[in-house]
Order: C-alpha cells, then sequence, then structure tokens
C-alpha cells in the first residue's frame, strides 16, 4: 500500500543544533500511528515539517494528498464564536464539509455562539479536532492533542478521533509522551529519541517481533539481539528482538507497548527500523 | 481571506474610523461655527489683509486654536497608535498565541494569507491618513485666509497632502516587521513608539536637506517677510562680504536681554545695519511645499515597503 506519509533522510537545523537527523520513515495508509519520545526528541519538529511549518534543511517529506494539523495547545482564536471559527475555516480551505463539522460540534453538545475563550479544555479541543476534520485530510496530525485534558476529556477526544478513522480512508499521525493513552488506538509506531528515529513499524508485528527475558544473571544471551537490559539483584530483565535465546534458563514473554516504547527509549543506541538489521546492544 | 482579515481586526478598523468621524464632525462643526461668525459680524471687505480686518482676523485665530488644540498632537501619536495597534498585533499576536499555526496549515497559502491581509490593513491605513488629511485640509481655509502654515509649521505639515498617509503606512509596516522579530505584541508595541518618535526627530533633522535652501541677504531687519517659510540657518555679513557667525569687534555694544524683551539685541542689531552688515538667512520658501511632502513621503514609503519586505521574509523562512 502506498504510504500516506514518507520522509526521507529528513534534517531540521535551528542555527547550529540539528533537532532531526536523517530521518526516514513512512506511514502507510489508513494507520492510526503514534509518534512517540520524551521531551525534545523532535516529536514536533517532524510534524511541522511535515504540515509545511518548517523546511527541512536535508531530505524531504512527502504527504499524499492534504494534510490538516492540530497543533500543541489546540490554537483557537479566543475572541471569535464557536461559529466563527468555522466560518473561519470554511474561507480557508478549499474542502470543507459544513455540515459534518456543525454536525460533529452539535453532537459533542458544543453552542454555537459560545467564545471560543469560554470553552472548556476539552471543548476547545474538540473544536480544533473538528477543525481539522472538517478540511477532510488524508492525514490528521494531532500533536499531543490529550495533553492538559482531564481523563475524561482525554477518553472523548480519543474516541472521536476514532470514529472518523472507522468511517473513511483517514491516516492519523499523533504524538503523545504518554504511552498508554495510545494503546488502545494506534496501531503503527514511531519512536524519537534525541532528534533520532529509533523505531518504526506495525504495532503488532514490533511486539511480535519482541521477547522480555528474565533470568538469572550469567545466563547466556546468545542468539538474540538485545535492545536494553536491566538488573535488579541476581535478576536480570531484559528486550532482545527476533527469536529467543538458546540458554533454557530464560523465561520469555511478549512485551507490552509500554514496555517496548521503555526499552528503546532507555537505550538510545538500539533501533528496531524496516531494512536495518545491525541492532546494537 | 477578506472576512477574516474583517473579523480579526475589525476592532483596530472601527475605532479608527469612528476616531476619523468624530474629529470630522469637530472640524465641521468648528468651520460651520466660524463661517456663521465671519457672516454675521465680518465689517465689509472681510477677512482680508485690511487693518478693518483685523478683529475678525483674531476671533478666528482663537477659534482656530482652541479646535486645533484638540488635534494638534496627531502628527506624532496617530501614527505611533496606528503601529502599535494595527502593525504590531498583525503577526505579533499570531505568534504569540500560537495561532500562526492554525492560519498557515488551512489551504490558503502562507503567501497569500500575508499578502491579502498587508494589502488590505495597509490600504485601510492610507487611506484613513489621506481621509484626516483631507478633513484637515478643508477646515483650515476657514480661519486662514491669505496667511499660511502648511509649510513651515511641521505639526500642520505632518497633517496635510500625503504626509499622513505615509507616515500612517510606514508606523504600520514598523509595527508589523517588529511584530516578527520578536513575536509577541507588547515588545512590538513598545519598538513601534520609539521607532515612530525617532524615525520623526531624524526626518526633522533631514527635511533641511531636501533641497538647497535658498539664500536671502536682509539689511534693517533679521525677518524674512514670507512667516511660511522654514529656516536653516543663517549668519552676518560683514562689510566686507565675509560670512560670520558672529560679528567681531564691529564696535557695537551689546547688552543680555532681561526677562521678555529684546530691546538690548534689537538695538544691537540696528547698531550693525549701522555699520553696513546685512543679515543672510538661508531657508526654504513654500512654493517648495509639494517637493518636501513627495521627498518625505517617498522616503518614509520606500522604508515601508523594505520593512514590510522583511517582515515578508521572516515569516515565510522560517513560518513555524
Amino acid at each position: 500500500m502506498s504510504p500516506a506519509l514518507e520522509a526521507t533522510g529528513l534534517g531540521v537545523r535551528f542555527r547550529r543544533t540539528w533537532v532531526l537527523r536523517d530521518c526516514s520513515l513512512s506511514v502507510p495508509t489508513g494507520r492510526v500511528a503514534a509518534l512517540v519520545g520524551p521531551n525534545g526528541a523532535g516529536k514536533t519538529t517532524i510534524m511541522h515539517t511535515a504540515v509545511g511549518l518548517l523546511r527541512p534543511a536535508l531530505g524531504s517529506v512527502r504527504v499524499a494528498g492534504e494534510a490538516a494539523f492540530v497543533a500543541q495547545d489546540k490554537p483557537l482564536y479566543d475572541s471569535f464564536t464557536v461559529a466563527e471559527m468555522l466560518a473561519f475555516g470554511r474561507r480557508m480551505n478549499t474542502r470543507w464539509d459544513d455540515t459534518a463539522a456543525a454536525g460533529r460540534l452539535a453532537g459533542l453538545g458544543i453552542p454555537l455562539e459560545r467564545k471560543v475563550g469560554g470553552l472548556s479544555g476539552g471543548q476547545q479541543a474538540q473544536v480544533a479536532v473538528t477543525l481539522a476534520l472538517a478540511c477532510r485530510p488524508d492525514l490528521l496530525v494531532l500533536d499531543e492533542p490529550l495533553a492538559n485534558l482531564d481523563p475524561l476529556a482525554r477518553h472523548d477526544v480519543m474516541r472521536s478521533i476514532m470514529a472518523e478513522v472507522a468511517g473513511r480512508e483517514l491516516t492519523v499521525l499523533l504524538s503523545s509522551h504518554v504511552v498508554s493513552d495510545l494503546e488502545e488506538t494506534c496501531d503503527w509506531l514511531i519512536v524519537l529519541n534525541g532528534g533520532r528515529l529509533q523505531v518504526s513499524g506495525d504495532i503488532e508485528e514490533l511486539l511480535d517481533g519482541h521477547l522480555v527475558l528474565t533470568g538469572p544473571d550469567g545466563a547466556s544471551a546468545a542468539g538474540t539481539q538485545v535492545v536494553g537490559a536491566s538488573r535488579t539483584g541476581r535478576q536480570v530483565s531484559m528486550l532482545v528482538r527476533g527469536a529467543p535465546p538458546l540458554d533454557p534458563r530464560w523465561q520469555a514473554r511478549r512485551p507490552g507497548l509500554e514496555e517496548l516504547v521503555m526499552g528503546y527509549l532507555r537505550s538510545p543506541e538500539s533501533a528496531a527500523l524496516p531494512g536495518l538489521t545491525g541492532v546494537g546492544a | 481571506m477578506i472576512w477574516v482579515t474583517w473579523r480579526q481586526h475589525r476592532a483596530q478598523l472601527l475605532v479608527t474610523a469612528g476616531f476619523l468621524a468624530l474629529l470630522g464632525v469637530l472640524l465641521l462643526g468648528s468651520a460651520l461655527e466660524a463661517s456663521r461668525y465671519v457672516a454675521e459680524h465680518a465689517p465689509p471687505g472681510c477677512p482680508g489683509p485690511a487693518v478693518a480686518c483685523g478683529d475678525l482676523a483674531a476671533a478666528l485665530g482663537q477659534r482656530y486654536n482652541a479646535a486645533y488644540s484638540v488635534f494638534g498632537w496627531m502628527p506624532l501619536v496617530a501614527p505611533a497608535l496606528i503601529g502599535a495597534f494595527w502593525g504590531a498585533p498583525l503577526l505579533g499576536r499570531e505568534y504569540e498565541r500560537g495561532t500562526h499555526r492554525l492560519a498557515w496549515t488551512q489551504s490558503v497559502p502562507v503567501r497569500r494569507w500575508l499578502a491579502v491581509k498587508l494589502s488590505l490593513l495597509g490600504g485601510a491605513v492610507v487611506a484613513g491618513g489621506l481621509l484626516l488629511s483631507l478633513m484637515v485640509s478643508l477646515w483650515r481655509p476657514v480661519f486662514r485666509t491669505g496667511v499660511d502654515s502648511t509649510f513651515g509649521n511641521i505639526g500642520v505639515f505632518n497633517m496635510v497632502g500625503v504626509e499622513p498617509a505615509a507616515w500612517w503606512l510606514y508606523a504600520f509596516a514598523l509595527g508589523t516587521a517588529a511584530g516578527t522579530l520578536f513575536r509577541r505584541t507588547l515588545p512590538a508595541m513598545a519598538l513601534v513608539v520609539a521607532g515612530v518618535a525617532a524615525t520623526m526627530f531624524t526626518l526633522f533633522q533631514l527635511s533641511d536637506h531636501y533641497a538647497e535652501p535658498v539664500r536671502t541677504e536682509l539689511s534693517g531687519t533679521v525677518l524674512l517677510d514670507d512667516p511660511d517659510a522654514r529656516l536653516v540657518s543663517a549668519a552676518w555679513v560683514e562689510p566686507s562680504g565675509r560670512e560670520v557667525a558672529e560679528p567681531v569687534g564691529s564696535g557695537c555694544p551689546r547688552r543680555v536681554d532681561m526677562g521678555q524683551s529684546s530691546k538690548n539685541a534689537e538695538a544691537w542689531q540696528a547698531c550693525l545695519f549701522g555699520k553696513g552688515y546685512r543679515y543672510a538667512v538661508y531657508h526654504h520658501p513654500p512654493s517648495r511645499f509639494w517637493r518636501f511632502q513627495w521627498t518625505e513621503a517617498a522616503i518614509l514609503t520606500l522604508t515601508s515597503a523594505a520593512l514590510v519586505g522583511l517582515a515578508v521574509h521572516r515569516t515565510l523562512r522560517r513560518p513555524g
């Protein structure tokens, strides 16, 4: 399937500091991709480059079709009413579905005549997402859409995005540094760390391709690719990639998404990328 | 895009339009009252240069000054306000609130967003400046028949002709550029106020050099007979024809005047003229009004273009 988003050799620099280096990835159409990484990893940079807010110093990003973007903190014009925000979207876009947008807001119980500045954080997030969806985008880019929202609003926003994905051929790229928010909704994982790409792939395949091993200190890990290891007393626990090791003293199980992400973030030198075979330990 | 511009900037547009309307009503009322006064009180042949018209001229002068004091601050303050409230928030506020990431990720390209906003708001600013100039130019002749001070008085000069439009446009461009530099509204506003004041001072100094001053040699008086001329400099001319700043060894007693009196200075000048000295005055005659208007407008417009170019360049280079 052709990718909805494709980055090749992407490098972004602010003055003399490289905030993104040699980043190549592709997200297939129809996926909900989670972009995770610690603060300052380059998540926002990669998104800004994808939607044209930043020009890369090296490489390129290609979006198949139209992209819609909801920036961090969900910026809206506070003095506008919700109806005026919709008018803004209608006049600023070639593709615009007014009925869907108005219907969506009515369904969420957000009054059109209310000033945006007077809405709750969750409602503002919903208005921002509604504006982005009303452009009928092929790719929806959401930068930390769940930040600063209470658990109920996080759930509501996520559920309403998922409803849109189910309804049509829409690819979503969303960033978060809270992995548990993404567990149920995303099927593609991108891990960024310190401006470098560590992981990019289908979540199920990634989880199937990794093992969490626990065993006594001194057990041989020969025959596996170790992503990272941690020691507690005499017990060693590690995340490995590929086939289980020969040493029978290991207990192996499938990792959770959070374990997989944390395993890679703790070992910035490891990577699991398509077409990349050598994985350091 | 036109609706978006209107919706985002309607507060500035309405306040400015309301202010100009209020000033228009004030000027119209003042002019009508003065015309009625002239119709009722003017002796035959007045207003005019005749001696009998003196009382009428004084009464009109009082009315003129009363109205002028209401808006005499405008040449300096109006451009500063335009720059601070039209220019500085245009990009500064978008950056400050992060809304540029909303505005510049819609289908309308950043280039077009900028072009529409700059041309519509810039056009409105120029129109507002021209309207002010038109109103002041229609109002003044009601009071000042025969005598004019549109050239010599820098405050009036900056309120007539094309000057207000040029100043307003310059302040708007300066504010817009400052908004991209600071990416915040308040510092950009401060820069505009300081920048407009500094530019006004600089151009005031520079205006002496817009043209080669005319040299007039006076004898018996140190005052030009044209009160609307702009003085550049003056010097004494010795009987030998040499020009000096201060006559030395003329033999005329020079005493310092006390208080408001200029008796001693006048006596000294009369003595110098009596010894064959003349007084050379370098000045610009009022006939250079349009030359000066267009020179200053050109300087301001070109600077505005450069500032807008800077703002556009900074915006397009790294919009994020």
